[in-house]
């Protein structure tokens, strides 16, 4: 056990759970049926925490992190601000272009808060480019986020007694709805609204089915993902959200239509699914919810990148990264324990500073001259 | 009348070429219904292929590794070669030209027109007025009945076909040489060889299949010597290059040759025994000792005698060439002078041992030999022979004297329409316009026709001239055989229909003679009747196709001829035992001097210029031009010009220059390499118009096989003022 | 489906076709993209071209660099293209990889990279480039078809400065060869020294770089030879 991931499990776990003591007022509002739920939630707050130091910790991923810090506070090392391209006397034009819009260094923080912005409209809200990659996927994927999102937006506040309501003490036809303890809206029965609310779990529900479907279709058929898809990383998930999803409406179908006929035991499968899935969710396909943050991180980078100094490769001298990059690799090959470095007569080179076109086309020559071809 | 009526942009909308980059079904689930066993469309190698066909569409390929020849290997175009089937420019009707442009007609309107119009010019001007114009990529079957069609239906003796441009001087060299028309030996003596000249070859672009084996002989110790004016993939890692200057091929090999009987390298008792004419051919290389044929061909004398003391030296060998040394006014010469080194060595007819020229087109050997040139009956038969003239005749049912005689060959039916002498012309497959040399005179010739019907499966650029274009049919909408290059009938099977209202070839043929009142002479209702006759007609002929047929082709992956009779296996190994095709069984030594090409480098023009082939582009492009990853792999013609070369005239790399000849001049960027002589400039000749390397191309033709010379003329090289690009990285 | 074909790798024999190139993309997992890499090591110099598919490193460094977890390998060493949801395409493993091999799709956001056509080798079937090259370059076959026929050795370990790699796909080499020495000095520029690092790509054959004929006298005298006298 790393004591560091257990540290954040815990950290995690705890901010959960005092948000459930704090959010419903100690446990004033909290619905002791849903306490299975509330534990599993925190269960699952642990082991995200502990997985996500766990991966935070590795070099590659905490250099983004901390790199997107420092661009976001305005503390980047001044080496990586500048751009040498303004000295590049090769092409005037591009010079020229390179001046007018070149943004001030200082400011890279009030940037890099509108970068972090646009990245999140873009990547996490709109998903454009799962869209790029394919439409179909992409109508797939927000059938799945969106619906999920919608439904744990509904659930999570219920469980943890941060929302509750109850009914007008004058009109048990007006329903009162209590944000942390504070009564935010009332409402009938019988009104528009309540129905809803009421029914958007539902709604949410028959959304991720849509987008399950999809998937189910597409993992089916499809000769290319038949052949790189396994069941622990593509098709357990799908099972899970399954699971939840159909046993949750069936949830409905049996107080509406049958008139609660087993619904006791499908409450208990209910249950037991959402928390195979919230256990499920730090230790396979769908961390990725978590890790996509790193997305944003990389998005500041490379725009950060984009515009500071650029590394030459040392065969060819044409630009091919940002010297942050080259640099933040370096670092990070030799925490990972890679030593790339080439020690020669002639000097010393880290193979870092080599373009990778340049590295293909040296491994062929290298291997005609051996051959003396 | 046939004037262009629509301008370049009009014609590339409506027709294209446009490039094809997706299958017809996307690139998801591409899970197809079956897997049609066939061949490529292109180049003479003919790779096995299978391809994906899903609701009577193809929509992929996947390799066929059980076929012999390319064991699942394919080059660029066979990969992408499904992607010219289900294509936006596919011609899916009979066009009429209007003065408003072309409108779609049913057939019986097309086909009456056309014959109207061949009954009217040639009860005008003669039959011989109207010409026929066929393609070697087509299908034996095609390949026959487009000379008998020309033949019976026409009775014009101008029919010809686009082979002419391709291999004709090798064909005519091997007749005088062994009596025969055929690469000696199948590709798989070729790892058994422990020497292999390649001459004129730019083997790993224009075959690239033939590649494996070759370097399977240098696994087996073989050394592979190349000769060619620039440093080809091929040549790069050979043992020994001989960088020829252009058009001095046959100096060189005499030179070899001369190197060979010094040392006392040849094989007196073969000679003695299995061939004539060789003394003749020693006194003519007494004189080409290594440093005169330094001076005429460029190659230093110690190169020279180094392969001579290869090739010499050697147990077992392999000589093959291709249009390099073919597309000459010498053509015939080089072959021949080349095919002197085989015999005077004695190695052919053996394992390992022999020779063959490499044929360029998808069927530029079968369709070579079954009376689609102008000289030529089935079977390979001469149409000056008597005898062979009474058995085609006797055969066909008609009167000996009413099957035409010899006529022209391709670019001389071209001139005599320039000349106004041939008022008519069906073209089939067949792109002149790009592929004939000057072709500022080929439009000028296109424009003088009186009637011009073509039939295509793309509106080529030849086809925009035409007056009646008929929709025929792509290689994988029709059943059928082709020979490849090593002399091997292999099947061709049927994948989808033809597109639209398109129709096979055969049968838009064997309408048209039905209309032109020879119905009962094409009376055919599939392409197996065809080739069924083809087999009889060919019985007893030099190239022999008696014994074969569609089942006993398909059992054995293809069949060799000659193959006279159905119980015989076919013949991948001619002249076993030293038996060669003439009425003697002898072979012939040649003793032809060598003499410069048609036109020389001088103070004028002083840089040798050459063309040829790059490894996505198949012939003039109507097929490779339309297909996206071919058109991304090498867009536009560039001009190679060695670092010294350019440094004198000031050129950088990627500058668009203009090159001039006696005939034109073009202007396109330059390629400075140093994989080509500092005397030469190369550009590949697959695009039209003002991209097309035959603006510059010389039309003198060889006196024998009547191959134009593609291969070499003189050039100078003109800076564009104001036009300078920066260098390109 | 399980067989012992194993992937062999002889640059040397490349003839630059690019019928892997063009195969590439038609395999079920690219889908029109292709992965393998074919460049002209410099075409001013010579015709000699660098195909490189994924070499499979039994420790993948483009692996170990992701942040995101996003390549894996599989139980035979194939390492996969990056999967879908969590790859950032922050070109980590792109800057990384001592082959060069992975290629960043901008528009998808996505890294893609030779996998070895998964859907066909997972099958029995040979990848879609070694079953069409040509040239022999990229062979997939039986170790013991390598052994009987070729002259080269296949080896998989290379030496990259202070790095080794082990691979899974072979490289053919001469005899000698046990550890592949990958060389960089030679082909960076150093200080006083002019000349274009790759123009050591082997110009062609022994005789043809420094044959008389390609000297400026050809181009002097055109007219002067041809004639016999």
């Amino acid at each position: 056990m790393n004591k560091n991931a257990v540290t954040a499990g815990l950290a995690s776990a705890s901010l959960i759970a005092s948000s459930i003591l704090l959010g419903s007022r100690g446990l004033r509002h909290f619905d002791p049926a849903l306490t299975t739920y509330a534990l599993g939630s925190i269960l699952a707050a642990f082991a995200v925490g502990y997985r996500f130091h766990l991966w935070y910790q590795r070099p590659p991923s905490r250099t983004y992190f901390v790199r997107a810090f420092q661009i976001l506070v305005g503390r980047l090392p001044a080496t990586y601000e500048s751009s040498d391209r303004l000295t590049d006397a090769q092409s005037n034009q591009s010079l020229k272009q390179e001046v007018e819009t070149k943004s001030p260094s200082r400011s890279s923080g009030v940037t890099g808060v509108a970068t972090l912005g646009r990245a999140v409209s873009s990547k996490v809200v709109a998903q454009g480019f799962i869209r790029r990659r394919s439409l179909y996927r992409w109508i797939m994927h927000l059938c799945l986020s969106g619906g999920s999102t919608l439904a744990f937006a509904i659930t999570f506040p219920l469980v943890f007694g941060w929302v509750h309501f109850t009914t007008s003490p004058d009109d048990a036809e007006l329903y009162r709805a209590h944000l942390f303890g504070f009564q935010v809206d009332q409402f009938s029965v019988h009104g528009l609204k309540a129905a809803i609310i009421f029914n958007l779990l539902n709604v949410s529900a028959v959304i991720v089915m849509v987008g399950l479907i999809m998937a189910a279709f597409r993992r089916a058929t499809d000769a290319g993902e038949k052949a790189v898809q396994t069941f622990a990383e593509d098709i357990l998930p799908l099972i899970l959200i399954l699971a939840v999803t159909a046993t949750g409406l069936m949830l409905t179908v049996s107080y509406k239509f049958l008139s609660g006929h087993g619904h006791g035991f499908m409450a208990f499968v209910h249950m037991l699914s959402v928390l195979a899935l919230l256990i499920y969710i730090p230790f396979g396909k769908l961390f990725h919810m978590f890790q996509r943050l790193v997305a944003l991180c990389v998005s500041l980078y490379q725009k950060q990148g984009g515009t500071g100094a650029q590394a030459r490769c040392r065969c060819c001298n044409r630009p091919f990264a940002s010297r942050m990059h080259v640099d933040d690799l370096k670092t990070v090959l030799e925490q990972l324990g890679f030593n790339y470095q080439f020690r020669t007569q002639k000097g010393s080179v880290h193979y870092q500073e080599i373009c990778p076109r340049c590295r293909r086309k040296m491994f062929a020559v290298n291997q005609g001259r051996l051959l003396g071809r | 009348m046939a004037s262009l009526i629509y301008s370049e942009e009009e014609y590339i909308a409506q027709y294209g070429p446009t490039p094809n980059d997706t299958p017809v079904n996307g690139w998801d689930s591409r899970e197809p219904d079956k897997l049609v066993k066939t061949h490529c469309c292109f180049c003479g190698v003919q790779c096995g292929i299978q391809l994906k066909v899903k609701d009577d569409k193809v929509i992929g390929f996947e390799p066929w590794e059980e076929f012999p020849v390319n064991q699942g290997k394919l080059c660029p175009k066979g990969v992408k070669r499904y992607l010219q089937n289900e294509h936006p420019d596919r011609l899916v009707d009979p066009l009429i030209r209007t003065e408003n442009g072309y409108r779609e007609a049913n057939w019986d309107e097309a086909l009456n027109q056309t014959a109207d119009a061949v009954r009217r010019i040639q009860s005008k001007y003669g039959k011989d007025a109207f010409a026929f114009l066929g393609g070697a990529s087509m299908t034996n079957e095609k390949a026959y009945l487009n000379g008998k069609f020309a033949r019976v239906a026409l009775g014009t003796a101008n029919i010809d076909y686009n082979g002419r441009l391709c291999m004709v001087s090798a064909g005519a060299a091997n007749k005088m040489a062994f009596g025969v028309d055929r690469a000696a030996n199948p590709w798989s003596d070729i790892p058994n060889a422990k020497v292999i000249i390649l001459t004129g070859t730019n083997l790993a672009e224009c075959f690239p299949i033939l590649t494996d084996y070759v370097w399977r002989a240098r696994d087996n110790g073989a050394k592979i010597i190349v000769i060619d004016p620039r440093i080809t993939p091929i040549a790069r890692t050979a043992d020994l290059f001989l960088p020829v200057r252009p058009g001095r091929d046959s100096a060189l090999a005499h030179g070899l040759l001369h190197q060979l009987i010094k040392n006392d390298w040849i094989d007196e008792r073969f000679i003695e025994d299995h061939t004539n004419g060789f003394e003749a051919t020693r006194e003519l290389v007494e004189k080409y000792t290594p440093s005169l044929t330094e001076k005429i061909t460029g190659v230093p004398a110690a190169t020279i005698a180094k392969a001579a003391e290869f090739w010499g030296l050697a147990e077992t060998s392999m000589l093959l060439h291709a249009r390099g040394i073919e597309h000459h006014t010498k053509g015939v010469e080089n072959v021949l002078s080349y095919i002197n080194l085989v015999l005077a060595t004695g190695r052919i007819g053996k394992p390992g041992s022999g020779y063959g020229t490499i044929t360029g087109q998808g069927n530029g050997q079968g369709g070579r030999e079954h009376g689609q040139r102008c000289n030529q009956l089935p079977g390979g038969r001469d149409i000056n022979d008597q005898g062979h003239r009474n058995e085609i005749a006797e055969f066909w049912g008609l009167p000996e004297s009413e099957l035409p005689g010899e006529g022209l060959t391709a670019c001389e039916i071209i001139n005599d329409i320039e000349d106004g002498k041939i008022k008519g012309l069906i073209s089939i497959s067949f792109n002149p316009l790009v592929s004939i040399p000057d072709s500022k005179r080929t439009r000028k010739a296109l424009e003088k026709l009186e009637f011009f019907a073509a039939i295509d499966f793309f509106m080529s650029e030849t086809a925009r001239y035409a007056d009646i274009v008929l929709a025929g049919s792509l290689q994988e909408e029709d059943e059928g055989t082709v020979t490849t290059g090593e002399g091997r009938c292999v099947r061709l099977r049927n994948s989808v229909p033809p597109a639209g209202n398109a129709r096979r070839d055969w049968e838009i043929i064997c309408d048209l003679a039905d209309r032109l009142g020879k119905g009962d002479h094409f009376d055919f209702s599939n392409s197996e009747q065809i080739f069924d006759e083809l087999t009889k007609a060919s019985q007893g002929g030099p190239i022999d196709y008696g014994g074969m047929s569609y089942g006993k082709i398909e059992a054995n992956m293809g069949v060799f001829w000659p193959c006279p009779t159905t119980d015989h296996p076919g013949t991948p190994r001619l002249f076993e035992g030293g038996k060669f095709f003439h009425s003697d069984g002898r072979a012939r030594f040649h003793a032809f001097d060598y003499r410069p090409p048609a036109e020389d480098v001088d103070h004028d023009y002083p840089i040798f210029f050459t063309s040829g082939r790059v490894v996505s582009q198949y012939l003039s492009g109507t097929q490779t031009r339309r297909i996206g990853g071919l058109v991304d792999q090498y867009p536009e013609p560039l001009c190679e010009i060695h670092p010294l070369l350019a440094a004198r005239l000031g050129v950088f790399d990627g500058e668009v220059i203009r090159v001039v000849t006696r005939r034109g001049s073009m202007s396109l960027p330059a390629q400075i390499v140093k994989s080509i002589r500092p005397d030469t400039i190369f550009i590949p000749y697959h695009w039209p118009g003002k991209k097309a390397a035959n603006q510059l191309t010389n039309r003198a033709l060889d006196p024998i096989s009547k191959i134009p010379e593609f291969k070499v003329c003189a050039c100078r090289i003109e800076k564009l003022e104001g036009k300078t690009n920066p260098k390109m990285n | 489906m399980e067989t012992n074909y194993e992937f062999f790798v002889d640059q040397s024999r490349c003839i630059g076709c690019q019928a892997c190139v063009q195969a590439c993309g038609e395999c079920g997992t690219h889908r029109g993209t292709p992965m393998i890499h074919l460049e002209f090591v410099d075409r001013s110099a010579s015709v000699q071209t660098a195909p490189v598919v994924c070499m499979h490193c039994e420790d993948p460094t483009c692996a170990k660099v992701c942040p995101a977890d996003a390549i894996k390998q599989d139980d035979n060493g194939v390492v996969m293209s990056a999967a879908k949801p969590r790859c950032v395409a922050c070109s980590n493993c792109v800057m990384a990889c001592p082959f060069g091999v992975p290629k960043m799709k901008v528009e998808f956001e996505l890294m893609m990279k030779c996998d070895m056509c998964y859907d066909r080798t997972s099958v029995g079937k040979k990848p879609m480039c070694a079953t069409v090259c040509p040239s022999g370059a990229l062979y997939y076959g039986p170790r013991e078809y390598i052994e009987k026929h070729r002259t080269e050795q296949p080896i998989n370990e290379f030496d990259f400065g202070g790095q080794k790699v082990k691979t899974k796909v072979n490289l053919m080499t001469a005899p000698e060869v046990k550890s592949f020495p990958f060389d960089v000095a030679d082909f960076l520029p150093w200080e006083a020294q002019e000349r274009d690092p790759l123009s050591l790509a082997r110009a062609g054959v022994p005789d043809a770089a420094d044959n008389a004929i390609w000297n400026e006298d050809v181009i002097a005298h055109p007219e002067s030879e041809g004639t016999p006298v």
